[in-house]
């Protein structure tokens, strides 16, 4: 286009100047010249982008017309900046450009009438651009104008051109309109244009042509624009232009010529004028370095260069060829003259893995293994641990043999002989190392060397370089030949006590006539050449001298110059000292002596000059050392040859001591026992010690460990005769290496000594005793027994040769994970490490390359060490890097209060167990958090007696926690195991019976006076929050409240206890109707009410009156579990109490004055605890609801009351009611809504119980469930250590204890009353709520006395074996009770009479007794079978307990599965032990000092008072109550009280308790409201009365009391 | 101290031969990373799917780590189990695959294979169960020497995974 754009300039040019005739030819130009543009605007159709341009004006524009071609709304051109070089141009010039551009338009102008492709678009591009440019136009008119002025040349040629074009297009593009088109081009086009030109001239004429740049720019511009147009066209119209060229006369533009061929000579003639091809010759060397240097070769230097990759030599010196052409080139060339190259970084061994193949062994923990399909047990198997079971770890202990360096047998010829044997054996040992001649051979080497570089000889090795060698080398004679002096002369001593040994030995045996050793030393002769020996003797010694004279000259000489420059100082100083005497001379004469004499003490003394040694001195001294040293020239060399070969005596030769102590060594044997982990596995057989003190074992043994061993160990036995074995020794043995496997293993022997002291009768020489060799007993000596053991310790190989080692980290596994994070040097050691300091010296002395890459691993490490303070790692680290790209710290991690809460609730320790919301931020978590749990951990341990008051308690306490969390840790991991039904739920689809059924119901006849029962529906726990859950109490009404009385001196005659007889016999009391006359008339109201506490919130009944009051009010609590957890679990474990209180209302007039009294009424309101009942909450939970009617816990004694026999209005009901002593309350408890409890862990228990057995009970239980399904069947139970036991191994008779027996020797009643309230006094302890989720744990006796806490199952136990060790008939009675829900209770067989005992108060109850709080009975337990209740009822009251009738009961042992005998989980006897009386004392004194000081607290703002005098009595009348048990004696005391307190209106009572904590009796103090009391001049007595059983168990009585002063 | 907290579960496993599949899986992480909650290994239960090949488990993953560096980002190591007609539990395939780095929910595809054994074995497999297993599962899941041992492909296990990255950023970790 550029070019095009020029030519045509050209092209206007000419036709300027030339005439018109030649428009001919200019059209055809013109037509050439669009030929020639048509392949650019070609390229402009494809790429819409048309080819930028630069340099012509025209072309700048030529970026807008695409633009505008690209978007055919067109923008209009932006009018391009100023352009001075426009400046320069002639008028001329820019009219050519004016016309230049006319035409153009005019051209395009003739286009846009063309029907091109997309005419409508042409044009209102066009109009666009009309519209828009308007001053434009009135350039193009004004220009026009000039044009029609100037010439028409261009018109014509215009005309020419648009009249040709039509033409054109209708010869090829046939059947075109282009008359049509020539008519609109005439006239209506121009037209309009021709208007618009006048419009502009009318405008132009007052613009005119004075603006010249301005026009310029309008020129250009609207020059663009036609470009633009003339592009835009173009490109729309290629196929015509081609048309158009074709259509042209061919010879017009043809020129034909012959085909180019350029010759292959030519060409490369051609080539080499601008291609360079290196030749291949290969470059002298000269070239190649820089100047006139010779070329280096460092390797001949022995520096390491390593190996070049290889390359061809013909590439090679082609690319040096080449390179020494280029500038520089000679940079890429080495010293040596070679290219620079890195070495061949190709590794010499395959880093590619080689190819699979099946032979080759697999990596150990890839191989697999053919694991046949296996049912897979119960027992849930996750991918936790190792993988699989690790196998068995074997460990290989070899023990060969043992060998008495000394044994008390010896005789002296064997200590002697032993002593030969060690030296020798020493011997032979240095022989072998042979260090003499080593030394020997390395000093002539040396010396060699040494004579080498001063001869100098040697042109290899620089001089200054050997010169420098020569001292080191003489240093290193000196030491040479100081070490070989030393060994020669051990040698040389060695021999010499070998020799030395001997000739004792065979002086002791010639002494003794007989020999008792085999021993014998040879010693051999090799004789040497004398004269050669000689020879080698002198010159050694001349060597020597020359050396030591040559050492004591250098000595002299450095002595020399240390003297002289000390005599430098010693004259200095002396020359100062001169001149300061002759001052001093000079002044004081008189001072003279005293400044001589501190001058005299500096004065350094004057150095002596060293001595020259003389040589002569230093041969006679070498000579003298060599003499004892060395063999003397041609002495034969002695080799010793230590032989067994002779003959011992013979015994029958031997005198009689010998003969003795052979026979004594005969006798003895010895054997080896083998300790793993200090217990034995294994032992030798027994093998006598041979005549020579050896004894041989050989015996391997193949130790199947599991873990890493912690010790092996040997112990060597000795046993003389049959009888006494002794331990000689114990020997540990190292535990192998991993690396150490059998077979690979050498003998190793170990020595062992012995202390013991052994003194024998005969020859031998005894051990640890003294005895000597001589004559005289002179040079005594001590031996001990001693020995040498060969062992080799080795882990065995299995199949397949892996080592059977068990992993070293296995000895962490039960901390492991806690380990896991601490350093890996704790779990590998520092035993692998190397001593780098040694290593760099050898490094620096060895003159190691250190750029050899081989070696660039040890001298990165010795660089690492020997770099001052960059220590090495002494530790292995597995995770390397881990520590650098840490975030944090372990410490801030592990400080991170958030993690720890996440943590702890997690792992569910108890305080977090049921922590909801874990804060997101840190600070929102406050310290105060860990304070509790921090706390419980630090005084796990220790045990606080405060809370306790007793020691003995507090670590029972202590230990029932640690029990209880081992046990709760358990369980938590069972809770995790889900079953199917836990997670998917189904329900049931209703089938069409159902459907049928309930489509009955609808047609039944409505009955609204029938109220069915509808099924509460239950909620379940985790949908629940604060406030969801209420308790329901309906307090329906109480019987037989104790009522009060006015102070009566009418003396009720005391009541005894009754026989058994009289309550089975359900016989009215023997009480007088008559004496109760009275009572009937003289009754005192009582007003009772029902208060009833619950988690702080209480709530009251109304006030009712009587002694048989009907409230029948339902009382509301609200519900909160503890952190607003309602998960069962959760709820299980609430210890919250209901709390019934039952007291009565007294109203007193407290009228001050008759004249008050007339008006108006003052009382005051006084309430009196009455009784209580305590239900807890975890019952009500388990048993969904409580209906029945409970005995009210009623003092033995309530001061101001008493106990109303009804028996004036005697009706059949009372009289069955009346049996029973005391208050009963009918109570109705639920929760609403009703909470589905959680069901017990479904777990199976390790079990020692016989398979066969278990299944029986098994089968036993399932049918027993099937028949009554609410029945519970117990065949096994769990004991404390979490095993199943058969429950029949509980029972088993035991003693009581003996002072409970001896109370009452003649009443086996109240013997066995006396025992079940021992029992009941240990204290209860509910295991569920201990064992929150978990099914009862079941202690034996001996651990619930030791614990002295238990629930029903331990209390029942008991006492059902007390009975059983009385000799009564009992038995264990699983059942339903309330209020305590599924318990145990004992029944026993009493005259006929079957009796029920409630363990854990103590009471008992006829079969026949309404008020029996066992309601079903579900099985007996007796201490060899099991009855199932198979009767129709299950209530007491209704079944029958003979148990010999299997219609009624099922028994477990029958005849087809008959009792196998079992033995008893429980102890043989139980030993009690004596409480500590004094303890008692104290802690009977120290809870009444709590109690007083609870009870002042609880009274903030009132005077408490105490009354001693009332107090006393009171704590004398305790006893009585223990005593008695708290029967019978109200009245006395009452009255006795009456009498000594006058005037006192007294109301109290004593509250008896078994004693475990001090809290609960701080509550039930609290509980009866004695405190509540507000007369201002109230006084309190409270005294306690600790009484104590046999094995501590305490009954504590506490006795309270207001007192207010009558008026 | 950046937490990572990955809920999700076990979707499913579909393509293997074999029906009635169970999974065992297990979560290892490096020693830098602390379990603050949620268990990391377990079992699901075995989904005999009738309809088609896909055994539905729909088995939870909760896990809660610390960590004080980005070493061993945990990894879920699977194993798919068959249980046969006798009741029979045998291999199907191992899988392991990482927990996704990035915040946000994910579904992840984790194909499994099993070690192929030797003629023999795979007639054995064929015809009476059981098949070779590896006999260290744990450690050769990590093996680089991996590629030595001759597997078949299994199936796939689908899991989804959310994945709660917490204070990663303060570390310069971008999640």
């Amino acid at each position: 286009m550029d070019c095009s754009e020029e030519s045509r300039m050209i092209i206007m040019e000419d036709s300027l100047d030339e005439d018109p005739a030649q428009a001919e030819k200019l059209k055809r130009t013109l037509t050439a010249h669009r030929h020639r543009r048509k392949k650019p605007l070609r390229e402009a159709a494809g790429a819409p982008e048309p080819p930028p341009e630069e340099g012509s004006p025209a072309s700048m524009a030529a970026a807008p017309p695409g633009a505008a071609h690209q978007a055919p709304r067109g923008l209009p051109p932006v009018p391009s900046a100023s352009r001075t070089g426009f400046a320069e141009f002639s008028v001329r010039e820019r009219m050519r450009e004016k016309l230049k551009a006319a035409r153009s338009k005019a051209e395009s102008t003739l286009l846009q009438e063309d029907p091109s492709p997309r005419p409508r678009r042409l044009k209102s591009i066009r109009e666009k651009k009309t519209e828009v440019r308007l001053d434009k136009e009135s350039d193009k008119d004004e220009f026009r104008e000039m044009q029609e002025d100037e010439s028409h040349i261009s018109s014509k040629v215009k005309f020419h051109d648009s009249a040709k074009k039509p033409k054109q297009k209708t010869s090829v593009q046939n059947d075109f309109p282009s008359a049509e088109e020539t008519y609109k081009f005439f006239t209506f086009d121009f037209d309009s244009e021709a208007e618009r030109v006048k419009a502009g001239i009318r405008k132009k004429n007052e613009l005119n042509h004075e603006e010249e740049a301005e026009e310029e720019e309008d020129v250009e511009t609207h020059e663009e624009g036609q470009e633009e147009d003339e592009t835009d066209e173009d490109a729309h119209l290629v196929k015509d232009d081609d048309l158009f060229d074709l259509g042209q006369t061919a010879q017009d533009f043809l020129v034909v010529k012959p085909a180019e061929c350029e010759s292959y000579s030519e060409q490369l003639q051609r080539e080499k004028e601008f291609l360079f091809i290196p030749s291949m010759q290969a470059v002298p060397a000269s070239q190649k370095m820089p100047g006139n240097m010779q070329p280096r070769f460092l390797e001949d230097e022995g520096l390491y260069t390593g190996e070049r990759p290889f390359v061809p030599p013909s590439n090679l010196n082609i690319l040096e060829n080449r390179i020494l052409r280029q500038e520089q080139g000679k940079e890429w060339f080495g010293d040596d003259g070679k290219i620079l190259a890195l070495p061949n970084p190709i590794k010499q061994s395959l880093t590619r893995p080689p190819i699979f193949s099946l032979e080759e062994g697999i990596e150990p923990e890839l191989e697999t293994l053919y694991r046949k399909a296996i049912k897979v047990t119960a027992a849930s198997q996750y991918l936790v641990g190792p993988g699989d079971f690790q196998g068995p770890f074997q460990l290989d202990i070899d023990i060969s043999g043992l060998i008495f360096t000394h044994h008390p047998c010896f005789s002296r010829e064997h200590v002697l002989a032993a002593k030969l044997a060690q030296l020798y054996d020493q011997y032979l040992a240095r022989k072998q190392k042979n260090l003499t001649t080593l030394l020997t051979d390395k000093l002539h080497a040396l010396r060699n060397a040494v004579q080498c570089s001063i001869d100098g000889g040697d042109a290899a090795v620089p001089k200054p370089v050997a010169q420098q060698s020569i001292p080191e080398y003489k240093i290193e004679i000196r030491q040479t030949r100081r070490l070989r002096d030393a060994e020669q002369e051990k040698d040389r001593t060695l021999l010499k006590t070998i020799i030395k040994v001997w000739k004792e030995m065979k002086s002791l045996r010639d002494f003794q006539k007989f020999t008792n050793t085999p021993m014998k030393l040879y010693l051999r002769k090799e004789e040497v050449d004398q004269r050669l020996d000689e020879k080698a003797y002198e010159a050694e010694i001349q060597d020597e001298i020359n050396e030591l004279l040559e050492e004591c000259r250098e000595e002299y000489e450095k002595k020399m110059e240390e003297y002289e420059t000390e005599l430098q100082e010693w004259k200095s100083w002396k020359k100062a000292q001169k001149s300061k005497k002759k001052k001093k001379k000079k002044d004081l004469r008189e001072e003279e002596e005293s400044v001589d004499d501190c001058d005299f003490g500096e004065e350094p003394v004057k150095p002596i000059p060293p001595k020259m040694v003389n040589s002569l001195e230093i041969e006679q001294q070498a000579r003298e050392k060599a003499d004892n040293l060395r063999r003397k020239p041609g002495e034969p060399v002695l080799i010793p040859e230590l032989v067994l070969s002779g003959s011992i005596t013979p015994s029958e030769l031997c005198p009689r001591a010998e003969v003795l102590r052979r026979e004594d060594v005969k006798k003895r044997s010895s054997f080896i026992k083998v300790l793993f982990n200090s217990k034995e596995v294994s032992r030798t057989v027994t093998r006598p010690i041979s005549s020579d003190f050896r004894v041989h074992f050989g015996q391997i043994f193949n130790l199947q460990i599991f873990n890493w061993p912690e010790s092996v160990k040997l112990q060597i036995y000795e046993t003389v005769g049959i009888s006494s074995t002794t331990l000689l020794a114990e020997v540990f043995i190292p535990i192998p290496e991993t690396t150490v496997l059998t077979g690979s293993t050498p003998i190793e022997e170990i020595e062992f000594s012995s202390n013991q002291r052994v003194m024998l009768d005969h020859e031998g020489v005894g051990s640890g005793v003294s005895f000597s060799f001589e004559a005289d007993g002179s040079n005594k000596m001590t031996l001990m027994t001693s020995g040498k053991v060969s062992n080799s310790v080795s882990w065995a190989v299995g199949e397949k040769g892996v080592p059977l080692i068990p992993p070293v980290s296995q000895q962490n596994t039960g901390i492991a994970s806690a380990l896991k994070n601490i350093d890996a040097i704790a779990s590998i050691g520092t035993s692998g490490l190397t001593d780098m300091k040694k290593l760099a010296k050898w490094a620096a002395e060895a003159k190691l390359d250190p750029n050899d890459p081989n070696n660039a691993a040890l001298m990165q490490l010795i660089t690492v060490a020997t770099s001052g303070e960059a220590r090495v790692p002494d530790f292995f680290r597995l995770e390397q890097l881990q520590q650098e790209f840490n975030f944090v710290s372990d410490e801030e991690l592990n400080r991170s209060k958030r993690f720890r809460l996440l943590q702890l609730r997690n792992a569910e320790v108890a305080e977090f167990r049921n922590y909801k919301p874990v804060p997101l931020h840190e600070r929102e978590i406050s310290e105060k958090l860990f304070q509790d749990y921090e706390k419980r951990l630090r005084e796990r341990d220790v045990t606080d007696s405060k809370h306790y008051l007793d020691a003995h308690r507090a670590i029972v306490a202590n230990y029932l926690q640690k029990v209880q969390e081992s046990v709760i840790n358990r369980f938590l991991v069972a809770k995790h195991h889900f079953l199917l039904s836990d997670l998917v739920n189904e329900e049931e689809i209703p089938s069409l019976g159902i459907l049928g059924l309930s489509i009955f119901k609808l047609a039944e006849p409505k009955r609204p006076l029938k109220p069915r029962r509808k099924e509460r529906k239950k909620v379940t726990a985790q949908n629940l929050s604060d406030g969801d859950i209420k308790l329901l109490v309906n307090i329906i009404r109480a019987y037989d409240i104790p009522v009060r009385k006015t102070v009566s001196k009418l003396q009720q005659p005391s009541r005894h206890s009754r026989p058994f007889n009289e309550m089975f016999a359900a016989s009215p009391s023997a009480q007088s109707p008559g004496e109760n006359i009275d009572w009937v008339f003289n009754q005192v109201l009582v007003r009772p009410f029902v208060e009833v506490s619950f988690q702080r919130t209480v709530c009251r009944t109304t006030t009712a009156e009587g002694p048989n009051p009907n409230w029948n009010e339902e009382l509301e609590l609200p519900f909160r579990a503890p952190n607003g957890d309602y998960s069962s679990h959760s709820l299980q474990s609430v210890k919250d109490e209901v709390f019934i209180n039952l007291f009565d209302e007294v109203l007193y007039d407290i009228g001050e004055d008759d004249h008050e009294r007339g008006s108006g009424i003052h009382t005051r309101v006084e309430r009196h605890w009455l009784g209580c009942v305590k239900i807890p909450f975890t019952t009500i939970y388990f048993q969904a609801r409580i209906d029945g009617t409970f005995k009210v816990d009623i003092p033995p004694v309530l001061l101001g009351y008493s106990k109303e026999k009804n028996l004036g209005n005697d009706r059949g009901y009372d009289s069955v009611r009346n049996l029973s002593e005391g208050s009963y309350i009918t109570l109705f408890i639920t929760i609403e809504p009703q909470l589905i409890p959680g069901e017990s862990v479904r777990e199976k228990f390790d079990t020692q119980e016989d398979e066969k057995l278990l299944q029986a009970a098994a089968k036993y239980e399932a049918e027993c469930t099937s028949k009554f399904p609410s029945r519970q069947c117990l065949t096994t139970v769990v004991d404390l250590s979490g095993k199943s036991v058969f429950i029949t191994r509980y029972i088993k008779p035991l003693n009581p204890p003996q002072e409970l027996l001896d109370a009452h020797p003649n009443s086996s009643q109240t013997t066995a009353e006396l025992v079940a309230r021992y029992v009941a006094l240990i204290p209860f302890l509910p295991d569920s709520v201990s064992f929150a989720g978990i099914c009862d744990l079941w202690s034996t006796s001996d651990q619930f006395l030791d614990l002295l806490a238990g629930d029903e199952e331990e209390h029942a136990v008991l006492l059902c074996n007390y009975f059983l060790g009385m000799g009564k008939k009992a038995w264990l009675i699983i059942g339903n009770a309330i209020p305590e829900g599924a318990t145990a209770y004992v029944l026993t067989l009493e005259q006929n009479q079957y009796a029920i005992w409630n363990p854990s108060t103590g009471c008992f109850y006829g079969q026949f007794d309404t008020f029996c709080p066992l309601q079903n009975v579900y099985c007996l337990i007796s201490c060899d079978n099991i009855w199932f209740n198979i009767q129709e009822y299950d209530s007491p009251v209704r079944i029958n307990f003979d148990i010999s009738k299997p219609k009624l009961w099922k028994s477990f042992f029958s005849r087809s599965l008959p009792y196998p005998g079992f033995c008893s989980v429980q102890p043989e006897e139980l030993i009690y032990q004596d409480s500590d009386k004094a303890a008692v004392a104290e802690l009977q004194g120290r809870i009444e000092k709590i109690l007083k000081e609870k009870i002042m607290d609880w009274r903030p703002r009132h005077l408490t008072r105490w009354n001693r005098y009332c107090t006393s009595t009171l704590r004398h009348f305790l006893p009585l109550l223990e005593q008695n048990q708290g029967k019978d004696v109200e009245d006395d005391h009452q009255a006795e009280l009456q009498k000594q307190l006058g005037d006192y209106r007294v109301s109290g009572f004593p509250i008896h308790m078994p004693f475990s904590e001090v809290g609960p009796l701080v509550e039930a103090v609290r509980s009866t409201g004695v405190h509540t009391i507000d007369v201002s001049n109230v006084e309190f007595a409270l005294a306690v009365y600790v009484h104590a059983y046999p094995q501590n168990v305490l009954s504590v009585w506490i006795y309270v009391a207001s007192l207010v002063r009558n008026q | 101290m950046a937490e990572l907290h990955v809920i999700g579960q076990i979707v499913g496993a579909s393509g293997f031969d074999e029906s009635s599949l169970f999974c065992k899986w297990d979560i290892h992480a490096g020693s830098a990373w602390k379990l603050l909650a949620g268990r990391r290994e377990g079992q699901t239960q075995v989904d005999d799917p009738q309809a088609d090949d896909v055994a539905y488990w729909c088995h939870p993953i909760d896990v809660h780590f610390a960590t004080k560096g980005l070493q061993g980002w945990p990894r879920l190591h699977l194993q798919v189990w068959h249980r046969d007609a006798f009741g029979r539990s045998a291999l199907a395939g191992y899988g392991f695959c990482a927990v996704p780095a990035r915040a946000g929910w994910h579904g992840v595809a984790c194909g499994t294979w099993r070690p192929r054994g030797g003629p023999r074995q795979r007639l054995a497999r064929r015809l009476l169960g059981g098949g070779p297993q590896l006999r260290r599962p744990g450690p050769a899941l990590g093996a680089a020497e991996r590629f030595r041992l001759r597997t078949e492909a299994a199936g796939t296990v689908h899991l989804q995974l959310a994945v709660l990255p917490r204070h990663f950023a303060r570390y310069g970790v971008q999640s």
